[in-house]
Formats: structure tokens, C-alpha cells, sequence
């Protein structure tokens, strides 16, 4: 009865809306300065790269170049009375620190080999959400060798492509034995805001997925009439007013890959593969309407598979796209609003780790991929990617203020704090359909007297009623 | 000067050793001796100060000496005070044919007083239990056969005879100066073991030589016959003169292979001048030896030394390395101590130099003679009881030895433990039922056994002279290849049990392990024969061998199989070891026939004569138990031992020796009827092994006529039983139930009533029930195997394609997934659905190319081939392409069928799979439907469907087909590609503007060959026009976008999983991938990704706009 009822409501509120849409307006015009300054980060467009049968070892060099550069210069204050060398360089006994690319092996690892070697089982595999084993051990490699690495090192902490520097010495019979190891903590931030100005604030959504079993319209359409103010009590509807930016974090659209596979398709095949794009494009149209709107693509977006993956065409968006407040992104994202820092990516990184490694919760391996400063680090190894040539665009160069991960199960929160005060409110994005929950970011930050807290004041669960009858 | 320094007191009896002869029968080769008189392969003693000098000089490596050694040896073993216990013959008889197990030395005069004159030393290698390195040298020990004496033969008459043989022996050795050819002829009681003989014993004549040779010698005099006073001329058989001395001798010290040998203290002496570079070395007598048999404490290994090694060499650019030019680059080694995880010494010898590798010895230099003689001298003071490796035998040490050679590095090929004692290489040919015939190199080693294992490929031949021509970092990369193809055949060794396997077959048969290695079966069960007859008194003639047309007889036969697909349970009836059970049921044996004639004149009654089917008649065993059913019912009651204690143990090192112990014991007891009917083999007797045959196949239709008469339902079962098959030792029945356990009881029941009726041990087994059973034609079924009532072991699949190598995978796949859908599944049309969608996408061609490719080695150049081979076209057209790459002699050849000219044959047809792909060249679907899957898929189906054929292989699925559009050959060269208008697959001419051009144009490059584009061009730019034509595609767009993205993400998604898998193998992030190996199942798969992510990215950069 509900349901029938807010749909009745729904069309009513279309008719209205042509009313309203004065008040809006208004309501805009007097919140002039609210318009907030946007700048996107170009480090995750292949653009220029091509492809010309290179393979991955690249981009592992390029990583290990940019951060050895780094670490070497870290080395000194951590490990001072200890040489550094290269792996060749190791003679047994000899205490030094080594810098260089973790390989982890793994014994339960999904192999492509598998599918050929292994005689087709009877009983179906188990199918595992976590490849971890208690005879996996870490590698270290840089491009002169590679060795084992033993000790005071925990192989479910770590991954493999991650650098890091490791103090310790060669054992007789060819390992390494950790004492100790460094990573290369929280990059660089630059300078919170501190001039005052209004409390702003970006929505996050993540996991859409319109098409698919899970997803419910109204409660996206509830969600859109939320942002755009059209629901709600006055004081809701202020904080709707305060709204600069809405960012999709991934899985808009769910299409059912399977159909697909190469094969020549029917045009009605074509027809149902692109109905739910249609109708994610006249929603996005509403929001687009009033509000500055990031699309990011997620994993079962018609979207590349490596990340970073790109920006969605906007020939899919015929009608929201033709707002400029439209901007289709690439996964990651990477944007700074009044030069407060946003990176966010889809999900597909923490979920790696969380296959091939091990953490309290999903927030912790965010904290690490900072640390590690690296977004992706099981890239390429385990997680598809483009492979670059000269560069790795997951290098963390800069901190960000605000660090999402979209597609998560639930919501959470919490603050890092790095060595050089760098501060980050990390959020796990949960999937909107499955949870009803939207996460609502405050880049306020009112006094000169900086208080983290107080510049994330507001985040805020946009529980739809829908969620909970 | 040379002369004078060959003098040495081994030498001194024999200054000019006659040449070894090869004159003799040759069919009888297999089984035959040949002196090598102890100085005949050594270097001089100027050349040994000048090696042990060479070492001095080369102080680098002495540091590492220490660490290589064998651990020294405690004061006791020095003094003498202490007994020798050393596990021996494993090591004693190096792997090769002709090899010295034996040298010609002078007598010991402090051993055997009383003799002078050349004699056979017996030269044992072995280790202790603390690892030290033995050499026993065994005096005392002579060569002998026997004949039978003629009747009524004196002592005179023995002298007589004894003076005729010597001089006889002496004009057939005119050269030789020994002192007495025959030694002396001994009087003995023995008997014959064939045919049955109611006397215990005969008086034989045991002749005693001088030298093992001399056995084949003595015995062509006897058989060609010698004149003799009062008898006339007169020729002998002789009885055990085909025994090879080392067996002989091992055969009456009661050694086998792998077992322990005890010399006791004080009964050694320590040599003077030792000859080898063992730790021990003494000399014994052979009276003296206490062989311990391989029980409790005796059943443990010794810590051998393993070494595993691989070589590389610089080849040129396509050529196959040729020691006469190329040069071997580097060595890795790895020594391992027999039953521990990790290696002792893990080291590479390099060409130049080399970048340190962690816990790795790397040892450069700067020319190869360094490389070598550092190889050599590692070898030497590592001082390995086994080598192994990929392919050693075959390449790796012949490859070494002819560099050495062809380099003149004298002493280098010193790598055995005979002092100064080179190591030869010869061609030989092999042949044997078991393996058919096969050629090889052959490395003697002396007192080093070599385990040569599986072929493989690695690095191609032209990358590893760029990394060697490269820097110390590029070379340390090929050190880290080569030490790892030194380290997987231990890896191999340790997961196969190589080691425990071939030494339990020895101690089970009697044999050295060199002899499993390199001959056939008929050894091994000789061995055992003659230890028996020993025992028994009994003694073997030597048969002439007649060759094979000594008749045939009838094989096993299988009852008819009713092919067809059961969908009830199959039980299957097996009869347990049932030649065996047979020989011993009816104690069949050489010693028990009695020929029809024989048995009259001996008056047996008929109550203790056997008949056999095939009519020969045998004696009961209460007249006389034959050697063959003793030697049977031995070998399987060790074995059933050896399974009980299989059971109970825990430890898994005891577990291996078990496992391969009641191997071993099987192996040898199905042996024994081989034996009995190999017609070239030593000791032949088809009446014995037909007898067996004909016993088999009365079981077999007895056991079917049994089952059929008594499951009735008259007799009150629920259904008539009904045999459907039966193989040479088993009988399938279908007994009509339909529940696994009921069909479980009723076998069992069958089983345990049908053996009642037969002689023990004869015994039918009930084992496992099949079910679902497709049964196809005879030796050729498939089904689950169960052993359960509730649930299945595993899928059991027999004669059925799945592994041969000359299939592509393609049908590999199609029929194990076409089994799986029908038998565990049960899903018959979706196996006919898969069959059908697998053909349908080979004839539009989407099939993955690497599941096409057929592969094939290269074993000679083109012109030996008779008959035109697809493989060998290919290398010659490949070789005319790019000489570089092309395969050799050796090379396996990946290779697939492409679309030919019409009526081409199909070995012109095939092609590089890598050029099949770069090239978009289309593949011959028809051939690869009528030739590859065709068959093993319709004989699949054949039982379960009605019009397989049509139904499979002509259907509607078939109707559509695609062919891709080759870039570079035929007619297409003239065929220009330009864009098209997917809407109206409009050429677009070049001339339009960008702009133009990338609204209109989203999709791929469509090869077409219509030119008149200028009126459509022309017709488009109308205004009118190509607004239609805009507003068309704004709404298709959207469409087609996903569908190009979709495939970009697949293409993606394979390429990321490929590549890093190669880097995993690799075992390096930050190295390109080298591997060229074709073997790999992904290696195509990984160069499909590569092209067509390229060609996905041009795709997806014509959307970007």
C-alpha cells in the first residue's frame, strides 16, 4: 500500500515540479557564494598512452623507482647506522636495509594454469572470498633479484606490489630476516582551508545498480528528491540547500554481462542492455538539473575493466549530459572542492586487498593503501590494470583531505592522522541499493582554531523511509 | 717416455690388452661380458701430476672444497678397526650395458696366494651409513658355467676333456697370454630345469675360466662341438653360461640391488695405491662379503648424494648447439642428500661474469676451460653417487664432453671415480618390449648412476646468447633459469619417488638399480630364476634363441563388448593377479611339463598330470612344486606383507619404501608370464605361457557362464543377470538392479561363489561397480567408479582420447567436459549442446587458437622423412621465413591447419600457430572437424544417440560460418580496407573531413572489397541525407558503445590474468617475460591478448570524441 501511495505522490510531485522549480532557483540566488570551486585531477586518464605490446614490468619499475626515490630518503633518519643495498648486494650476516617490490606468494591463489592442469573435479570448488593460507611468505624483489623474506614480517598484512624498506640480514640458507620494516607513510598534504566560509557539503552514493534485482526506483527517486530539496522538513531541506556536489562512486547501472561474451547480439538485445542506462539517464537528469554530478564506473559499469577505468561515454547519458554540471569521471577520482582533497575510488582496490589480505575492517586497508601510498597496490598482479609505461597513476602523491571507497557493505568512518599532521576522514561508501544509505560529507571548517571534527562536522545517513517499513 | 710411465704394478701382467671383441653372436649381445683391463682408460701419471697441479693453481676454488667434501672419515675406518657395513650394489654397476663392472687386474697375492695371472677384481661403489664414499674391490671370484657330463666320465676323462677345452681355448685366443684358460673343471651334482625328471640329480660339469670373457668363448667351442678321445666329436649345451659375471657374482655373495654390505674388520685390506677417489678403498675377498637383507634397520637408504645439474650454451641464430662450435655458458648444480627437503650446495659456474644470486654460489670465469675443469672439480670432490637431470644422458653430458674435446681439455673428462679414468660416450641403440626400440647417447660414469628424466623446453636458443652477450645483470638472469631447471628434476625425483621405487624393484628382483634403468624385464625375473634354481640345485640351459618364429599362440581374449550406455550399475568381477594365480594354481613351470612321451615312459599316474587347455600337461605339485609358483607365491606374500605394513605405518619415508616395495612386487609377479613368452628372451617356454593364456580365457567364459546361469530370476533373483564385457582379468556384469549398493552385494555374492569353484589361489575379486557405464567397444569404456554405495571415487575412463599427444587440446576438452555433462552430470543433451556449440564456434571461427594447436616433435631433417609430415613441411617453409626461429632437430613443432588452396594436402596446410595469429589467417574448420574431433566425439556418442552423426555433425549449427580475412596473403593484398558506415555499410572515402567522419563512424574497420564509394559519398554529403544518417546513429549509439566496451573488458580482464601468471612463472615483477615456451597451454593465449588489446584500443580510441 505504501509503495502504491509514494508513487501516486511521485507523480504529483512531477507535476509539481514545474512549480517549484521557481522557488529553487531562488532559494540559489541567494546562496550565491555557496558555488564551490571544482578542479578534477587528470592522473588517472590513459589519454595519450597506447598500447603497443608492452607488458607489466613497467609500471612495476616505475613504482618501485618513485617510491625507492623516497624511501632511500627516509632511510637515514629511521635506520641510521645500517647501509642500504640493493638485494645483489646482500652478504650473509650483514645487517642492512633493502628497498623493494613485495611479492607474496600464495598458495591458494587462483592460477589462469589451473584451468588447464587441474582435472576437472567432481565436487564443485568451494568458492573462496579470501585466498589466504598459513604457508604464504613474502618476497622482496627489486630489478636486481628477489629474496625471501623471513622474520619479523607478517605475510597477512601485506601484498604483493606494495615497496617498502625492511631492515635485516641474509640467514645462511638464502632468506632475509626482517627486524623491521618501514613504509612510506601518509603522503604530503597540502594545507586544509582555513579561511572561513559556508558549511558545504558532497553527497556520496555508491552502488546504484539500476537493472538489478536489488535495486528499488523510488527509493533512488526519494534519494534524488532529498539532494535536490524537494522532500523533507525545513531543516532538511537546509541542509539540501548546502549541497555542492554529488558523487556516484561506481555500479550505476548493473547489465548483465553474460548475455554478451563476443557474440553477435539482436538489436533487442541491445534494447535490454541499454534499458537500464535509459532509465539511470533520466534520473541523473534530475540531479544534473540543479547540482554539480561525478559519475565514476564501477565494476559492472559498461565500463573498461583495468583501472583506472574511464570515464563513461557520455553517449550513454543523451540527457543528463547535456547539463555542464554533468561530468562523467574516471575510477579512481580525484578532485579538490575549494581546495579541500577528494580521492576516491569504486571499490575494486579494498576489495582486492580483502581477497589477498587480511584487516579488521575495510577501513584499515584504506589506511594502508595510504601509507603504502599507493591506491592499488595488488595492481597489476591481481587486480586488472592498463599497463603504463612511464609512469604508476596509483602513486599517492598528495593526501587527500577526504578518502572514499565506494560498493562496501556498510557505512564506516574514522580519522587518520600521519606523522606530519596530515589528517584524512576515510569513508567506507556502502551500496545504496542493498543499504538505502548515502553518505553526506561537511567541508566546513568554521574557526581558525583547526578541529578536524569540526570540518567534517556533518555526516549524515540518509536513511530513506522505504528502508524501513 | 709415455711407455715407462705406464708401468705400474696393475699393468705390468697385461702390457697389451687384447682388443675387445666384437665378433661374437651377436643376437645374444644383450647378455654379454667384456674385459677391460684395469689401464686400458687411464690418463698417464705425467697427466695426473699435471691435473692435480692445475688444481693447486685454481686457489679460488680450494676455499670452497671444504664445503663440497663428504664428511671425514672418523680414526677407526682408518686404523682398520672397524667393520665397513656400506650400502653398496645401488651404486655398484653404473647405468650402462657395457659397462666395466669388472676390471682385469693382477691377482692379489696377500688375498689368494695360490693364484697368479690376470684376474676379474669386482669393483662395488657404495656409501656408508655416515656418507663416506666406499670402493671395495672383490677378489677371488671366478668365472663359470656348466654343461651336463657326458655318461660314464671319469676323473681321467674330465682331465682329458680339460686339456682339449684349453687347447682350444687357445687357438680361439691366440693373442691373449693368459697362463691357464680354463682353471679347472669340477664334478657336480645338478639337475636341468626343464621338463620334469624323477632323479634329484645328474652329474654336470662345472668349468671354471680365467676371465669373464672367456664364458662366451668356452661356450661357442662346446656348442660348435670339440673332438674328443674315444667319444668323437662331440657338442655340449650349456647350462648358465649367459649370466653376466656381475649378476653371477651377486647372484652367489646372495647381494640384490640396494641392499648392505658388511666386510668385517680385519678382513680387509686397505689398498696401497688406491685407483679411485673414494674416501675407502680396500681390497677383499668375495667369501668374505656379509650381505645383510633388506630388513629393519638393513631397509633404510643410505645419504646418498644427488647431484642435479643443467648446462646452457650460446647457441647461434637457428642452429640447434653444437658442441663444435657453441660454448656451454654456465652449470648450475645443486647437491642434494637422499630423504632431506633442501639442498646441501646450491652453486652456477659462469662464462664471464655474473651478478651475485642469493643463496647461491656463483662462481665466474673468464674462459670456458675455466668453467669446465671447475665443473669437473666440483663433480670430483662432491663426489655424487647419482646424476640427475632433464635429458643429461642424451645431451647435457655428451654436450659437455665433446666441447671438452673439441676445446682439448685433456683431462676434463675425469668426472667418474676411477682415478684418471676417462668417460666415454657411444651411440647405442636400445631395445626392449616394454620401451620398443630407442636410440641414445650413452655417458659411462664410473661408480655414478644417472637418472635422466622428461624432456622439457626452455629459454629458445637465440635469446640465451643475447643475455649472455649482455652484462653481468642479463646473465644473472639465465643463471636463474638454469638453476632452476637444475632444480626441478629433484623436485620431480623427490614427488615421483624415483629413488624409493627403483631400489625396492632391486632388492625385489635382484638386480643393480642400473639395470631397471637401461634394460628391459626379462633380467629381472632371470635373476630371480637363477637365485632359485640355485637354492634348488637346479641349473638353467642356455637355449639357443630360435628367433620369433617359434610359433605363436592365442593372446587374451575378451568376451565381446555389447557397446551401448548403462544407466544401471555395472559390477565388476576382477580376478586378483590372475597369470600369477594361474601359474601357481596349476604349478606351472619349466621344471613341471612333461611332454606326452615323457610321461608315459615315466609311468605317472594320471591322477598327478594336468592338462591344460592348450594341451600341454604339467606334473602336480605333489610330484614336484615348480620354481615359478615358488617364486610367484614369495613375491605376493611380500607383498601382501607390504601392504599390511603399508597400512599400519605412519611415517612417510617408511610409507615410500612400502608403497614402492608392493609396487615393485606386482610389477615383478606380471613379469614372470611375460618371461615365460617372449620368444627372443632367455629362457623361453611357450608351453608355459600359452597354457596360462588358455587357462585365462577358460576363467573368463567360465566366470560368464556362471553368472548367467545362476542370477535368474529363476532361481529367484530379481532380474537376469546379463555380462556385458569381459577384458583379460575382469568380467562386467549388469546384474539388472538399480541401486549401487544392491548391485555391491550381488557382486560380492558372485565373487565369493564363482571362486569357490576354482583352484586356489585362483580368486575373483569383487571391486567396484560402474555406474553410469558407457561402453564403447572392447578396451575402450568410460564410467564412475565406485567403491561406496554412497558416492563415487572417480570418473574412470579407458582408451577413450583424452591425453595423446597428436590431438589437439580441443578434442582433449571437448571429450573429458562431453563424459563429465553424461556421466556425472547426467545430461545428455547438454552434452549434445556443448558438442554442438564447440563445432558451431570452430566453423564461425571463435575458437581459442591454442586449443588447435597440434604439436609434434622434429626427430630428423626433412629429407629422412618418406612420407611428408605436416610438421616437417612446416619447419622447412619456417626455415626458409626466418632461420633463426625455426624449429631443429629435437624441437617439438606447435603447429595448425589453416585454409589451403583447393585439393592442397594437408601437410601443406600447416602453419606456425604465432603466424596464424599476427596474420588473421583463417584455419581449416573442416579439417579440424572431420579429422580431430569427428571421431573420438561419435564413438562417445554413438551408443547413447540414434543419427550421431547427422545429428552432431551436420546440423543447423553447422550452417553458419566465418572466416577471417587474412592481412597479408592471396587475393586480400589487392583488397583495400577502408571505414564503413555501420548503418548502411556505406564506404567512407578518406576524403571526408575528421570531423565528418567521427560522428558517423563508431564502429571497427570492416574489410570490404566494393570501390564505387564515390555516389554513396557524394549521396551522403547531401544535407538531407546525412542528418538521417546522424540522427540513426545518435540512437544506435548507445548500443553499440556497450557492446565494444563489454568486449574491451574481456579482452582486459584475459590480458591482466595472463600476463601476471607469465610473471608468476617467471618468478620476477620487474623483468620482461622472456618465455618463448610453446608447451605452455597459455603461451598463445597470452599473444591473442597482446594483438588484440591493441587492436580494442584503436577500437575504443575511435569512440573518443
Amino acid at each position: 500500500m505504501g509503495i502504491e501511495r509514494v508513487q501516486c505522490d511521485y507523480v504529483s510531485l512531477v507535476n509539481v515540479l514545474s512549480l517549484c522549480f521557481a522557488c529553487v532557483v531562488i532559494f540559489y540566488d541567494e546562496c550565491v557564494n555557496l558555488i564551490s570551486v571544482w578542479k578534477q585531477d587528470e592522473t588517472f586518464e590513459i589519454g595519450k598512452e597506447k598500447y603497443h605490446g608492452q607488458q607489466y614490468c613497467h609500471i612495476y619499475f616505475a613504482r618501485l623507482h618513485l617510491m625507492r626515490t623516497l624511501l632511500y630518503s627516509l632511510a637515514p633518519h629511521w635506520k641510521p647506522n645500517f647501509p642500504v643495498c640493493t638485494v645483489l648486494e646482500l652478504e650473509e650476516g650483514k645487517e642492512c636495509v633493502i628497498v623493494g617490490t613485495l611479492y607474496k606468494h600464495m598458495k591458494l591463489k587462483p592460477r589462469v594454469l589451473d584451468e588447464y592442469s587441474k582435472q576437472k573435479s567432481v565436487v564443485p570448488l568451494v568458492k573462496l572470498h579470501n585466498f589466504m593460507h598459513s604457508d604464504d611468505y613474502l618476497v622482496l624483489e627489486d630489478e636486481s633479484g628477489r629474496v625471501k623474506l623471513n622474520g619479523n614480517i607478517i605475510p597477512p598484512e601485506y601484498v604483493t606490489g606494495i615497496v617498502v624498506a625492511v631492515l635485516g640480514k641474509e640467514s645462511g640458507a638464502g632468506d632475509f630476516l626482517v627486524q623491521d620494516v618501514l613504509d612510506a607513510g601518509l603522503p604530503p598534504q597540502i594545507e586544509f582551508p582555513l579561511k572561513s566560509g559556508e558549511d558545504k557539503y558532497v553527497v556520496l552514493v555508491s552502488g546504484l545498480s539500476v537493472g538489478s534485482s536489488t535495486s528499488n526506483p523510488l527509493q533512488f527517486q526519494l534519494l534524488i528528491d532529498h539532494i535536490t530539496g524537494h522532500l523533507g522538513d525545513e531543516k532538511a531541506q537546509r541542509f539540501a540547500s548546502k549541497i555542492v556536489q554529488v558523487v556516484f562512486a561506481g555500479n550505476l547501472v548493473e547489465i548483465p554481462h553474460r548475455i554478451l561474451n563476443g557474440q553477435n547480439l539482436a538489436s533487442e538485445d541491445f534494447a535490454r542492455m541499454s534499458e537500464p542506462i535509459r532509465e539511470l539517464d533520466i534520473l541523473l537528469s534530475q540531479i544534473a538539473a540543479g547540482l554539480p554530478l561525478d559519475i565514476m564506473p564501477g565494476p559492472s559499469d559498461p565500463a573498461n575493466f583495468s583501472l583506472p577505468q574511464q570515464s563513461l561515454h557520455g553517449c550513454l547519458f543523451p540527457g543528463s549530459s547535456t547539463y555542464n554540471t554533468f561530468r562523467s569521471c574516471t575510477n579512481p577520482h580525484c578532485f579538490e572542492l575549494d581546495n579541500v582533497r577528494f580521492l576516491g575510488t569504486s571499490g575494486q582496490n579494498v576489495d582486492d586487498l580483502d581477497k589477498y589480505s587480511d584487516a579488521k575492517d575495510k577501513l584499515e586497508f584504506m589506511e594502508r593503501t595510504l601509507r603504502w601510498r599507493h591506491l592499488a597496490p595488488t595492481a597489476p598482479n591481481t587486480l586488472g590494470c592498463f599497463p603504463f609505461t612511464e609512469r604508476d597513476p596509483f602513486f599517492i602523491e598528495s593526501c587527500p583531505h577526504v578518502y572514499f571507497v565506494g560498493n562496501q557493505d556498510k557505512f564506516e568512518t574514522r580519522i587518520i592522522k600521519g606523522s606530519e599532521g596530515q589528517l584524512v576522514r576515510l569513508i567506507c561508501v556502502p551500496k545504496f541499493s542493498e543499504t538505502g544509505v548515502a553518505v553526506m560529507v561537511s567541508s566546513k571548517s568554521c574557526t581558525l582554531h583547526f578541529n578536524l571534527d569540526m570540518a567534517f562536522l556533518y555526516l549524515s545517513k540518509y536513511i530513506i523511509p522505504l528502508a524501513h517499513q | 717416455m709415455s711407455n715407462a710411465s705406464r708401468k705400474r704394478a696393475a699393468s705390468a701382467v697385461a702390457p697389451q690388452p687384447p682388443p675387445p671383441k666384437q665378433v661374437l653372436m651377436t643376437q645374444e649381445e644383450d647378455f654379454m661380458d667384456e674385459d677391460v683391463f684395469i689401464d686400458q682408460t687411464l690418463v698417464s701419471e705425467d697427466e695426473e701430476s699435471i691435473i692435480l697441479r692445475d688444481i693447486e693453481q685454481r686457489q679460488a676454488l680450494a676455499a670452497r672444497l671444504s664445503k663440497w667434501t663428504r664428511p671425514p672419515l672418523s680414526d677407526d675406518y682408518v686404523a682398520q678397526s672397524r667393520g665397513v657395513g656400506a650400502y653398496f650394489p645401488l651404486i655398484g654397476f653404473p647405468s650402462s650395458r657395457l659397462e666395466i663392472d669388472y676390471v682385469i687386474g693382477e691377482s692379489h697375492r696377500e688375498l689368494l696366494p695360490n693364484l697368479s695371472g690376470p684376474a676379474a677384481i669386482i669393483r662395488i661403489f657404495g656409501v656408508t651409513k655416515e656418507g663416506h664414499s666406499v670402493c671395495c674391490n672383490v677378489h677371488g671370484f671366478e668365472p663359470y658355467f656348466y654343461i651336463s657330463c657326458p655318461p660314464g666320465m671319469g676323473p681321467d676323462d674330465i682331465s682329458h676333456f680339460h686339456q682339449a677345452l684349453e687347447g682350444r681355448m687357445r687357438e680361439a685366443n691366440r693373442n691373449s697370454n693368459v697362463g691357464k684358460f680354463v682353471r679347472r673343471i669340477e664334478m657336480v651334482q645338478r639337475r636341468s630345469i626343464m621338463y620334469y625328471q624323477q632323479s634329484d640329480s645328474q652329474p654336470f660339469l662345472k668349468i671354471v675360466v680365467a676371465l669373464p670373457t672367456m664364458v662366451a668363448s668356452c661356450r661357442g667351442i662346446l656348442d660348435r662341438g670339440i673332438q674328443l678321445d674315444g667319444l668323437g666329436m662331440k657338442s655340449f649345451l650349456t647350462y648358465e653360461s649367459n649370466v653376466l659375471f656381475a649378476l653371477r657374482f651377486m647372484i652367489d655373495c646372495n647381494i640384490v640391488g640396494g641392499n648392505w654390505i658388511e666386510i668385517p674388520a680385519g678382513k680387509y685390506k686397505k689398498i696401497v695405491k688406491s685407483l679411485s677417489y673414494c674416501q675407502l678403498e680396500f681390497d677383499c675377498l668375495y667369501s668374505d662379503l656379509i650381505s645383510h637383507a633388506p630388513e629393519g634397520e638393513y631397509s633404510k637408504m643410505a645419504p646418498f648424494r644427488i647431484l642435479s645439474f643443467d648446462i646452457e650454451c650460446a647457441g647461434r641464430k637457428g642452429h640447434f648447439p653444437e658442441p663444435s662450435h657453441d660454448p656451454v655458458i654456465q652449470i648450475a648444480n645443486l647437491i642434494t642428500l637422499q630423504g632431506d627437503d633442501q639442498p646441501l650446495i646450491r652453486n652456477v659456474m659462469t662464462l664471464k661474469s655474473c651478478s651475485p644470486i642469493v643463496g647461491v654460489d656463483v662462481m665466474s670465469f673468464d674462459t670456458e676451460r675455466e668453467v669446465l675443469l671447475a665443473w669437473r672439480d666440483f663433480l670430483r670432490e662432491v663426489d655424487p653417487d647419482i646424476i640427475i637431470g632433464y635429458n643429461i644422458c642424451k645431451f647435457d653430458l655428451p654436450y659437455l664432453i665433446e666441447r671438452a674435446a673439441n676445446l682439448k681439455i685433456a683431462e676434463f673428462p675425469i668426472l667418474g671415480r676411477i682415478r684418471n679414468s676417462r668417460v666415454r660416450v657411444k651411440d647405442t641403440t636400445f631395445s626392449s618390449r616394454q620401451y620398443g626400440t630407442r636410440e641414445s647417447k650413452e655417458v659411462t660414469v664410473e661408480g655414478r648412476v644417472q637418472f635422466d628424466l622428461l624432456q622439457k623446453e626452455d629459454v629458445h636458443h637465440s635469446i640465451i646468447s643475447d643475455l649472455q652477450n649482455g652484462t653481468a645483470e642479463t646473465r644473472r638472469r639465465l643463471a636463474v633459469y638454469c638453476l632452476k631447471d637444475a632444480y626441478l628434476p629433484q623436485r620431480l625425483l623427490d614427488k615421483l619417488m624415483f629413488i624409493y621405487n627403483y631400489v625396492e624393484m632391486a632388492r625385489v628382483t635382484g638386480v643393480p638399480i642400473s639395470f631397471l634403468l637401461s634394460r628391459g624385464q626379462s633380467i629381472k625375473v632371470l635373476s630371480q630364476l637363477l637365485r632359485k634354481a640355485r637354492q634348488k640345485n637346479l641349473v638353467i640351459p642356455n637355449v639357443k634363441q630360435v628367433g620369433s618364429e617359434q610359433g605363436t599362440f592365442e593372446g587374451a581374449t575378451v568376451l565381446e563388448a555389447r557397446a551401448g550406455f548403462y544407466e544401471k550399475p555395472i559390477a565388476t568381477l576382477d580376478f586378483a593377479s590372475l597369470y600369477p594365480s594361474i601359474m601357481m594354481a596349476y604349478n606351472l613351470c619349466y621344471c613341471t611339463l612333461v611332454t606326452s612321451e615323457d610321461a608315459r615312459k615315466l609311468n605317472i599316474p594320471s591322477e598327478s598330470l594336468n592338462r591344460t587347455p592348450s594341451g600341454e600337461t604339467f606334473v602336480k605339485s605333489n610330484l614336484q612344486k615348480g620354481i615359478l609358483p615358488e617364486i610367484l607365491e614369495e613375491l605376493l606374500t611380500v607383498r601382501k606383507r607390504a601392504k599390511a605394513d603399508l597400512k599400519e605405518a605412519k611415517d612417510p619415508l617408511e610409507r615410500a619404501v612400502l608403497d614402492g616395495r608392493q609396487l615393485a612386487l606386482k610389477i615383478s609377479a606380471n613379469s614372470v608370464y611375460g618371461f615365460t613368452g617372449a620368444t627372443i628372451g632367455q629362457l623361453p617356454c611357450l608351453e608355459i605361457s600359452s597354457s596360462v593364456t588358455s587357462y585365462g580365457r577358460q576363467m573368463i567364459e567360465h566366470t560368464k557362464k556362471l553368472v548367467e546361469d545362476k542370477f535368474t530370476t529363476l532361481n529367484g533373483y530379481e532380474h537376469n543377470a546379463e555380462v556385458i564385457y569381459g577384458d583379460t582379468d575382469s568380467v562386467m556384469v549388469q546384474f539388472g538392479v538399480s541401486a549401487v549398493e544392491q548391485a555391491m552385494n550381488l557382486g560380492r555374492e558372485a565373487a565369493e561363489y564363482i571362486s569357490g569353484t576354482f583352484t586356489k589361489p585362483i580368486k575373483l575379486e569383487f571391486e567396484k561397480v560402474y555406474y553410469p557405464y558407457l561402453l564403447i567397444s572392447k578396451k575402450r569404456y568410460a564410467g564412475l567408479f565406485w567403491t561406496k554405495p554412497d558416492k563415487f571415487d572417480k570418473m574412470d575412463t579407458k582408451g577413450i582420447e583424452t591425453v595423446r599427444r597428436d590431438n589437439c587440446l580441443l578434442v582433449k576438452n571437448l571429450v573429458n567436459d562431453c563424459l563429465h555433462k553424461i556421466l556425472i552430470d547426467r545430461d545428455i543433451p547438454g552434452a549434445v549442446q556443448y558438442v554442438k556449440n564447440a563445432i558451431s564456434d570452430l566453423l564461425r571461427n571463435r575458437m581459442d587458437l591454442s586449443l588447435l594447436v597440434i604439436t609434434k616433435g622434429l626427430t630428423k631433417t626433412g629429407d629422412d622423412y618418406e612420407v611428408k609430415a605436416a610438421h616437417v613441411e612446416l619447419a622447412e617453409r619456417m626455415r626458409k621465413r626466418d632461420a633463426a626461429t625455426a624449429p631443429n632437430v629435437g624441437d617439438r613443432v606447435p603447429y595448425v591447419i589453416i585454409k589451403g588452396a583447393k585439393g592442397a594436402k594437408a601437410y601443406e596446410k600447416s602453419e606456425d600457430p604465432i603466424y596464424v595469429l599476427e596474420n588473421n589467417i583463417p584455419i581449416d574448420a573442416q579439417y579440424y572437424l572431420e579429422n580431430q574431433i569427428s571421431k573420438p566425439i561419435l564413438r562417445i556418442f554413438e551408443p547413447i544417440l540414434k543419427n550421431a552423426s547427422r545429428e552432431l555433425l551436420h546440423g543447423s549449427h553447422t550452417r553458419s560460418i566465418s572466416i577471417s580475412t587474412p592481412s597479408n596473403s592471396g587475393l586480400w593484398k589487392f583488397a583495400k580496407k577502408e571505414l564503413t558506415c555501420i548503418g548502411c555499410k556505406a564506404v567512407l572515402g578518406w576524403h571526408w573531413s575528421t570531423l565528418e567522419i567521427e560522428i558517423l563512424v563508431w564502429f571497427p574497420v570492416v574489410l570490404t572489397g566494393k570501390q564505387d564509394s564515390s555516389d554513396v559519398s557524394v549521396h551522403i554529403a547531401k544535407e538531407g541525407k546525412l542528418s538521417y544518417i546522424v540522427k540513426r546513429y545518435l540512437e544506435d549509439k548507445s548500443h553499440k558503445t556497450i557492446g565494444v566496451v563489454v568486449v574491451v573488458s574481456e579482452l582486459e580482464m584475459h590480458f591482466g590474468k595472463l600476463w601476471t601468471q607469465c610473471q608468476e612463472c617467471q618468478g620476477s615483477l620487474h623483468q620482461d617475460i622472456l618465455c618463448t615456451s610453446r608447451d605452455c597451454p597459455i603461451f598463445y593465449r597470452r599473444k591473442k591478448a597482446q594483438k588484440e588489446m591493441s587492436e580494442a584500443q584503436s577500437q575504443l580510441d575511435r569512440w573518443s570524441f
